[in-house]
Parts: structure tokens; C-alpha cells; sequence
């Protein structure tokens, strides 16, 4: 088994009296996409926010390449190769679109670059997301599914070993989603170790080698995509115990 | 091409008021002099104001900071002006990066405050140590006679002095707005979470950037001091000071090189002309004047002329109703 790139032991993450996550575990290896899914409120995103140092820990540690980054800042773990997307697209507003990139390409783990190269590496990613076209225009004119390629392209920007995608595919339309998990899998082809949270369960089980289901903050289980979409625990987690007894029933009708 | 365009322009801004210089008489040349002044004082305030988003209200604590450091190496130390001002900047840019460190946790109203109380808490300080700064009586630098570390610079001098140090914050900004710092306080600006996810050291960049601006506030605060050779608290660290910067900036366009220049020049030659026209009621023209130009241009004159020539819609009522004021 070779190292992981970013391994999680025993993540925790309390806000007073509620548990937001509770003793995760979870590794991501190069070239390999896992899925996290679960239902809202599951602390998904808390979970990557642990992960990236914008939120610390409680108990538990965060080891990236073998090396311990537990309550390391967000920079510092951007520096480690880590890169992530927001939920809630994030972009800066008031910059173009190649300038939004070009943070990234300045600052990621190469940093150091002149602006002039940091500018090629940004278009670079432009490209690669399918964005170069609108380089020039302020963030504020893009739709919502050029918002959300714009998110991943500043991410790859960094050029990173890492990458944790927060609902990339939210507020999408079908059509978009093909081209976008095209996309993700030839990240994960690249080597890239990735990490995917989503409510699309069908993308989820078309890219992903492993999926996590969280519910209030702690893994229900973890697998093959379609031996956990259809465990009963992931179904009640989901949709409740009734419908959970109904699907239950109608398997063994099924069966009989 | 591009890359020479902002210091041709520099040196043509240099050109441009060593030539003004000939042509005024004594008070129009004390005029322009605080007007190269604000200038400074209006480029410094954006880096930290404009470009990082930092709103700081207490500006003038570094100002009046400036002033009365370089006044006390002056006095006690006897040290040469063209010693005391370089010095004078670097204490305060340091404490300012002293300060930083816990005020820069603070976002928004919180920073405008925190800042606002330092630059009073500072004032009051400078007042109660009479025996180090004359407290509220007053400091006087001696300027003429052996006494004098440096002779008083005249009139002219003083034009050439804010002149320098005007131009010399452009350069600063034209540096940081181009380079990488420029992309990080950008960033920072607009989603500070998202700018440390791609790697910006945040704390870092905030804080450099509010010592460089407070170092080039102090530096103008030192010549100011000296120009003024009998320097008060309440003239040194008038809020006022903070006031005009700000407007300044966000009438200029706040985050761009050329648009604190322009607020500044605007602001303070409109501010002169109504105070010598209209003497009774000039603060309050000023005002409305202010209220009347934020309501038209909320993102300040160069980012609005930005907006409408890239989307060809130039209508003020327009610009009015995007900010939906």
C-alpha cells in the first residue's frame, strides 16, 4: 500500500454543544476519487474545512505526504499541494477572470513566480476547465456553471496533489454535468488524489473509487458506490425510516 | 510599452510640478503644497484601504505619530531632518506592524473603530507626556540660528519636499499594485478565506502592507511637522486628517493607482476655492458636495469611468440604480 497523500484520524470538530463531526477517518491516494455524500447537515463541508485549516480541529489529525498538519493555516496547507472549492463559489469579485486564476498560480506551492508566469500557468487552467474565452470578464458576469468552473480552475491553478471539490456540480444543469465529471476523471487520471462532496448521486457513483457516507458528523459507512447506495442505513440516513421500511419491503417482494 | 506607461507618467507628474513651481506666488505655492501633501496621505490610506479593505479611521494616529518623532529626534537628539523623517517613518510603520498583528484579526466596523481608538489613545498620550512632546502647550523645532539641525526649507522647499514624497507613494503604489503583493491584498480584499485557500499568507500580507502605509503616512506627518515648525496634539492627530483621506479615496476610486491622485487633488483644491468663496458655510457645501458624489458614484470616479467605457454605458442615473442606492 503506498502512502497516502492526505490522510484523516479520528477528525472531530465540536461547535459547543453540537457535534459537527465526529471520529472521521479517511485517506485519499493519488489517482483515486473518493466520494463523500450525505444528507444536509451531515458536516460535509465542516469535514473539508478541517481538512484545509479553515476550521481547527477538535481532536483527531490532519498528515499530508506523511507529514502531521494538524491546525495548520490554510496557506500552509495550500502549500502542501492541497487545493479546494467552495461550496458557495468565492470568486474575487472586482478581478477578471484570468486575474482570479493568477492568485492561485502566484501563490500555490511553485509560488515565487512572476506575475507573467504565473498569468501563463492561469490561462493554462482557464483552458483545461474551458473557460479562456472569458478571461477578461469580472466574475459577476459568468452563469452559474462558468462560477463553478471558474472555482475549479483557481484550485488547479495551484497546481496541487490534492483536490477537494465541494459540490462542484450544485445548481448545474444535466448537460453541464457530463462535461464536468469528464473533467474531474481526467484530473483523477492525472494522478491527482480527489476528494468530492456531493448531492448528485448518479455522478457520485460514476466517478467515484470509494464513496463515505457522514450522517450527524460520523461515518455511516464507507465502499463501493453501489454497494452503499443501496445499504438500508444510507437509505434511512436519507430519506427516513418509513421510506427506508417501504424499500426494505419492496426488496423482499422482490426476492420472493 | 505598457510596462514604462505609469513611471513616464511619473516623471512627467515631476516635470509637470517643478514647472507649476515657476509660475505661482507665495500663498497659491502653500496651497498646492498641502494639496501634494493629501496627495500622500490619500495613496498611502488606499494601500491599506483601497487595497487590502482594511478601512483604517485611525490614519492619523500615524500621521500625527510621524510628526511628533521626528520633532522629538529633532529637538532631543538634534538629529538632521533629512535623518529624523526616514526615522520617523520607520517607527511608524513599525507600530503599526505592532498593532496589526492583534487589530488585523478584526474585520469591518470593528478595524474602522479599533484603529479610530488608537490614533485618540495616541493623541491623549502625546499630551500627557509633556516633558517628551510639550504636551498640549505644544513643541517648537528650532529652525534658524546654531540651534537649528536643519534650516526651516522655505516655501519652496517645502513644495519640492511634498512634491518628492507625493510621487514617491505613487511609486510605492504603482510597485505593490502590479506585483504579486497587488494580487494577495486583491484577494484579501474581496474573500479573505478564498485568498488563504490559494495560498495567500493573509496575516503576512495585511499586516506588511499596513506598516508600508503607515511608514509613508508617518514620513508625510514628518514634514508636515516641520513645515508647521510649532506642531499641537489636536492639529497632529485631527480626525479631520482620517476624514479627508478616506473621501479622497472613495471619490478617486479606491483600489486603483491614479484614483487617490485624482480624489485628492479634486477634494482639496474644491475644499481651498469653497473656503475662500463661501467662508461661512464651506464645510457644509463641502459635505452636501460629498454626499451628492458618493450617491452618483458609489465605486469612485476612475472605477466608474473603467465600468462605463468597457460597457459603453456612461448614464450617471444608470451607475446609480447598478449600486442600487
Amino acid at each position: 500500500m503506498t502512502m497516502p497523500r492526505l490522510e484523516a484520524k479520528g477528525l472531530s470538530k465540536r461547535f459547543g454543544g453540537l457535534q459537527a463531526v465526529g471520529g472521521v477517518d479517511l485517506q485519499l491516494h493519488a489517482g483515486k476519487l473518493l466520494g463523500v455524500i450525505g444528507p444536509n447537515g451531515a458536516g460535509k463541508s465542516t469535514l473539508i474545512n478541517l481538512l484545509t485549516g479553515h476550521l481547527k480541529p477538535s481532536t483527531g489529525t490532519v498528515v499530508i505526504d506523511g507529514k502531521d498538519m494538524t491546525g495548520a493555516r490554510p496557506w500552509r496547507i495550500a502549500h502542501a499541494g492541497v487545493a479546494r472549492t467552495f461550496q458557495i463559489v468565492k470568486p474575487f469579485r472586482g478581478m477578471t477572470v484570468l486575474d482570479n486564476v493568477t492568485v492561485g498560480a502566484l501563490f500555490g506551492p511553485g509560488g515565487g513566480r512572476t506575475v507573467a508566469a504565473a498569468r501563463r500557468t492561469a490561462l493554462e487552467s482557464l483552458d483545461r476547465v474551458g473557460l479562456a474565452a472569458r478571461a477578461d470578464l469580472p466574475p459577476a458576469e459568468l452563469s452559474v456553471a462558468d462560477a463553478r468552473r471558474l472555482e475549479l480552475a483557481k484550485a488547479l491553478a495551484l497546481q496541487p496533489r490534492v483536490l477537494l471539490l465541494d459540490e462542484v456540480l450544485a445548481g448545474l444543469r444535466p448537460v453541464e454535468i457530463d462535461p464536468a465529471l469528464e473533467l474531474i476523471d481526467s484530473l483523477r487520471k492525472d494522478g491527482l488524489a480527489l476528494l468530492m462532496v456531493e448531492h448528485v448521486m448518479h455522478a457520485i457513483a460514476a466517478v467515484s473509487d470509494e464513496v463515505l457516507v457522514l450522517h450527524h458528523g460520523e461515518v455511516l459507512t464507507t465502499g463501493r458506490a453501489e454497494a452503499v447506495l443501496s445499504d438500508s442505513r444510507v437509505i434511512e440516513a436519507y430519506l427516513g425510516t418509513r421510506y427506508a421500511a417501504r424499500a426494505a419491503a419492496a426488496q423482499a417482494r422482490r426476492k420472493a | 510599452m505598457r510596462r514604462f506607461l505609469p513611471w513616464l507618467g511619473m516623471l512627467a507628474a515631476l516635470l509637470a510640478g517643478l514647472g507649476l513651481q515657476t509660475q505661482l506666488y507665495a500663498g497659491q505655492e502653500r496651497t498646492a503644497s498641502t494639496v501634494l501633501m493629501f496627495v500622500g496621505l490619500a495613496v498611502a490610506w488606499n494601500l491599506i484601504g483601497g487595497y487590502a479593505g482594511y478601512a483604517c479611521f485611525g490614519q492619523v494616529g500615524f500621521f500625527g505619530l510621524g510628526g511628533y518623532a521626528a520633532a522629538v529626534l529633532m529637538i532631543h537628539l538634534h538629529l538632521w531632518f533629512w535623518l529624523a523623517l526616514p526615522l520617523a517613518a520607520l517607527i511608524a510603520g513599525v507600530f503599526a506592524v505592532a498593532i496589526g498583528a492583534p487589530l488585523l484579526r478584526l474585520k469591518g466596523h470593528y478595524f474602522a473603530v479599533a484603529t479610530l481608538g488608537v490614533a485618540e489613545g495616541l493623541r491623549e498620550l502625546t499630551t500627557n507626556l509633556p516633558d517628551l512632546t510639550g504636551g498640549g502647550a505644544g513643541i517648537t523645532i528650532p529652525t534658524v540660528g546654531s540651534d537649528a539641525p536643519t534650516r526651516w526649507l522655505g516655501n519652496d522647499g517645502f513644495y519640492l519636499l511634498f512634491l518628492l514624497l507625493a510621487i514617491g507613494t505613487v511609486v510605492v503604489a504603482v510597485a505593490v499594485s502590479a506585483s504579486r503583493a497587488g494580487y494577495a491584498l486583491r484577494a484579501i480584499h474581496q474573500d479573505e478565506d478564498a485568498a488563504a485557500a490559494v495560498g495567500v499568507n493573509t496575516t503576512v500580507a495585511k499586516t506588511l502592507v499596513f506598516g508600508v502605509s503607515a511608514a509613508l503616512t508617518g514620513a508625510v506627518g514628518a514634514a508636515y511637522a516641520f513645515q508647521q515648525v510649532t506642531i499641537f496634539p489636536e492639529r497632529l492627530f485631527d480626525v479631520d486628517i482620517t476624514v479627508l483621506m478616506v473621501v479622497m479615496v472613495i471619490l478617486g476610486g479606491s483600489g486603483t493607482v491614479i484614483g487617490p491622485v485624482l480624489g485628492a487633488v479634486a477634494v482639496a483644491f474644491i475644499s481651498e476655492w469653497l473656503r475662500q468663496n463661501y467662508a461661512t458655510v464651506h464645510t457644509l457645501l463641502l459635505g452636501g458636495l460629498i454626499i451628492v458624489a458618493v450617491v452618483m458614484l458609489p465605486q469612485g470616479f476612475t472605477n466608474y469611468l473603467a465600468d462605463a467605457v468597457r460597457t459603453r454605458r456612461f448614464s450617471l442615473l444608470d451607475n446609480v440604480r447598478r449600486y442600487r442606492l
